[in-house]
């Protein structure tokens, strides 16, 4: 049966056995080749351990209180898939989120730091489902506001806070 | 050690540093009060602004937060029974049963005495104890140390509790591997960037620390929603504390429990791989035994002896892992391990040279842990109502929030916005393994000492001619690496032992 425990295992051995694929990109010189210490030497040992540790996961037997973890945590996965009514997918929102995350990094450069912050903090807000939108947005642009007037006037950091195509 | 102390007390007596105990008090406890965040997210937001000051002032901040956030984490275990830090649990079975009788006010005052009784004593341990194992710590050579770092990623992993060592072991074999990304020191070779500039340089450890406690933290709290009757508790906290004074008879019962506490809280947090979670447990086991069966039985129930013991713990054990972290260099838990990547993008290499070449360092942080215990008690105590009102606040707000102070924290000491992307990716790849339920302060602690641990054992080759022989012919090296494999593989066996003993005792019993 596919446990808790097995998933993990199966993620770090595919990860172990990734890593331990990528050794072979790392250049040696012929010199260093002969040499008890390399640059191979530790991930090599690396993989090889994480490849033993997974597999002993992987093999490891279910057992008394084990087997009702992984019943709780079964149940636990379930509603995470499952929709909320009015609310979404958990794994949804999270999901959400880190596309935002992912926006805000590309746009706080051409953007500018006050529009892109102030977006991204109403943009998350209103993910996780605050419904009072006037006090998302002031608290956002107090947020930034603040964050920008401190970073810039007290702390001695220049960031960029306006929009590329106005000039800074 | 007299120099030392004058040392210590001019540098963390200058008002800034001052200022800066105050502020990472505050700052940890209201972090260490959000339910879900953790000491070490608390110190990982509060590094980027650490970067503008000297060594010696970031980590006094540091260790005020960390203690601020075992502070804060108690308080949200009295008032709403939700643990904000792993090493407040034990604080919620005895507390959250005073709150509830109406005396949440007195839970929060035994809780704030017994964590400065049980902080300030283990500080005095520690400023006894520190020197003179630097001292001794003078004579380690490379081999040793890099026997030590595998005694450190060991014994995090056998601390992990029933079940757990495999996955902790692999967890800190992943945050090894992620150590090797970047350019190779000794040779210059590149490791697994991808022919990437931005991963020349290696994965930073804030940015690692970041992504994986503070925003997978904050995501995992979504995925986390309050039930309604968290959420009456929440506003029923604030409503009424009741009076903060304590009896004579409560003061009475405390002080020797606060006395074994601290000893035992320190001693435990001394040891590689145990720390604050782990000694709030033990003390509040040992004082159910020695309250014998009348008393024990008052235990889950508002003792206030239950309530002492693990809170004095939890604070001693924080004072106690700067033992290994100061005059080793070497972590013994994720928090300490997240203050070492702290000293060592500063510029300090921390272990015996430390209090060698920044006395100032040593002793400064020392002090300053008067100073926070002192901090939190006639600051924090009288303000606790109000700060808690954080816990009311709604999670809509104050997610975005976390989620942009990580972001901007890392953004603004590298201004590259593919950290940004990195955190992302790292964020998104914690949050599956902790779903799956993979420890990952291993994993931070692998990482951090994984750069150390392979330039340390390269240097024990190269001193001992590319032979590996060091590893069982030096006596040190061999006696803490035979440590490592005994703290790793005897609780592993004892399951069998016991079953065989019980055997044999069936055996024996049908015999006779």
């Amino acid at each position: 049966m596919l446990t808790r425990d097995r998933i993990g295992a199966l993620i770090m051995l595919a990860f172990s056995l990734g890593y331990g694929a990528m050794i072979f990109n790392i250049p040696l010189l012929p010199f260093q080749a002969n040499q008890a210490f390399t640059a191979r030497t530790l991930p090599q040992a690396l993989s090889i351990l994480g490849v033993l540790l997974s597999l002993a996961l992987l093999l490891k037997p279910l057992r008394g209180t084990a087997r009702d973890d992984d019943a709780a945590w079964r149940a636990n996965m379930k509603r995470l898939l499952t929709r909320v009514p009015g609310l979404g997918f958990p794994l949804g929102k999270v999901a959400m989120l880190c596309v935002v995350m992912v926006l805000y990094g590309l746009a706080v450069r051409p953007l500018g730091f006050l529009l892109a912050t102030t977006l991204f903090l109403v943009t998350s807000m209103l993910i996780l489902g605050e419904r009072r939108h006037v006090m998302a947005l002031s608290v956002s642009v107090g947020v930034t506001v603040f964050f920008w007037v401190l970073m810039t006037q007290f702390l001695d950091v220049y960031i960029a806070p306006l929009p590329t195509f106005i000039g800074r | 050690m007299l120099d030392g102390i004058l040392t210590g007390l001019s540098t963390a007596a200058s008002p800034l540093n001052i200022l800066m105990v105050a502020v990472g008090c505050f700052a940890g406890t209201f972090i260490g009060m959000l339910p879900g965040l953790g000491p070490i997210s608390a110190i990982a937001l509060m590094i980027p602004i650490t970067y503008g000051f000297d060594p010696a002032t970031g980590l006094i901040l540091m260790a005020g937060v960390y203690y601020g956030a075992i502070f804060g984490g108690s308080t949200s275990s009295i008032l709403i029974n939700a643990p904000g830090v792993a090493g407040t649990v034990a604080t919620a079975f005895d507390g959250y049963p005073m709150a509830k009788k109406g005396h949440a006010g007195k839970a929060l005052a035994i809780a704030a005495y017994s964590s400065f009784s049980g902080g300030t004593i283990a500080a005095v341990f520690l400023l006894i104890a520190a020197p003179s194992l630097a001292v001794v710590s003078l004579a380690f050579q490379s081999t040793d140390y890099f026997a030590l770092m595998v005694l450190g990623l060991t014994a995090v992993a056998a601390f992990a509790g029933r079940g757990n060592v495999i996955k902790a072991l692999l967890m800190t074999v992943f945050g090894l591997m992620l150590s090797t990304v970047g350019t190779d020191e000794t040779q210059g070779i590149q490791r697994f960037t991808f022919g990437m500039i931005d991963l020349i340089d290696g994965i930073s450890f804030l940015l690692l620390a970041m992504a994986t406690f503070a925003l997978s933290e904050a995501l995992m709290s979504v995925l986390k929603p309050k039930t309604e009757e968290e959420k009456i508790r929440e506003k029923d906290a604030n409503a009424n504390l009741g009076s903060m004074k304590l009896s004579r008879d409560e003061v009475k019962e405390m002080v020797p429990v606060i006395g074994r506490s601290s000893v035992l809280g320190f001693l435990v947090g001394v040891l590689p791989g145990a720390g604050a979670t782990i000694a709030s447990f033990l003390a509040y086991g040992m004082e159910q035994r020695i309250a014998g069966p009348e008393k024990g039985r008052e235990f889950g129930k508002g003792s206030v002896r239950g309530l002492a013991a693990p809170e004095t713990a939890n604070n001693a054990a924080c004072s106690g892992s700067f033992v290994p972290l100061l005059t080793l260099g070497i972590p013994g838990s994720g928090t300490t391990a997240i203050m070492l990547g702290a000293l060592i993008s500063y510029g300090i290499q921390p272990g015996p040279r430390l209090f060698v070449e920044n006395p100032e360092v040593f002793w400064s942080v020392i002090i300053s842990m008067y100073l926070g215990n002192v901090i939190l008690l006639v600051l924090n105590l009288p303000l606790i109502p109000y700060i808690a009102r954080v816990l009311a606040l709604p999670h809509t707000v104050l997610v975005p929030m976390i989620l942009f102070f990580s972001l901007i924290g890392v953004y603004f000491v590298s201004f590259n916005t593919f950290d940004i992307q990195l955190m992302v990716i790292f964020a998104a790849g914690a949050l599956v393994l902790r779903l799956l339920d993979m420890p990952m302060a291993p994993m931070l602690l692998g990482f951090i000492l994984g750069g150390m641990m392979e330039e340390n054992l390269r240097r024990a080759l190269i001193i001992n001619n590319d032979s590996w022989a060091f590893l069982w012919t030096r006596p040190l090296t061999f006696a803490i690496l035979v440590t490592a494999a005994l703290i790793l593989f005897v609780p592993m066996l004892s399951p069998f032992v016991k079953r065989s003993l019980a055997r044999r005792r069936e055996a024996a019993g049908e015999g006779g």
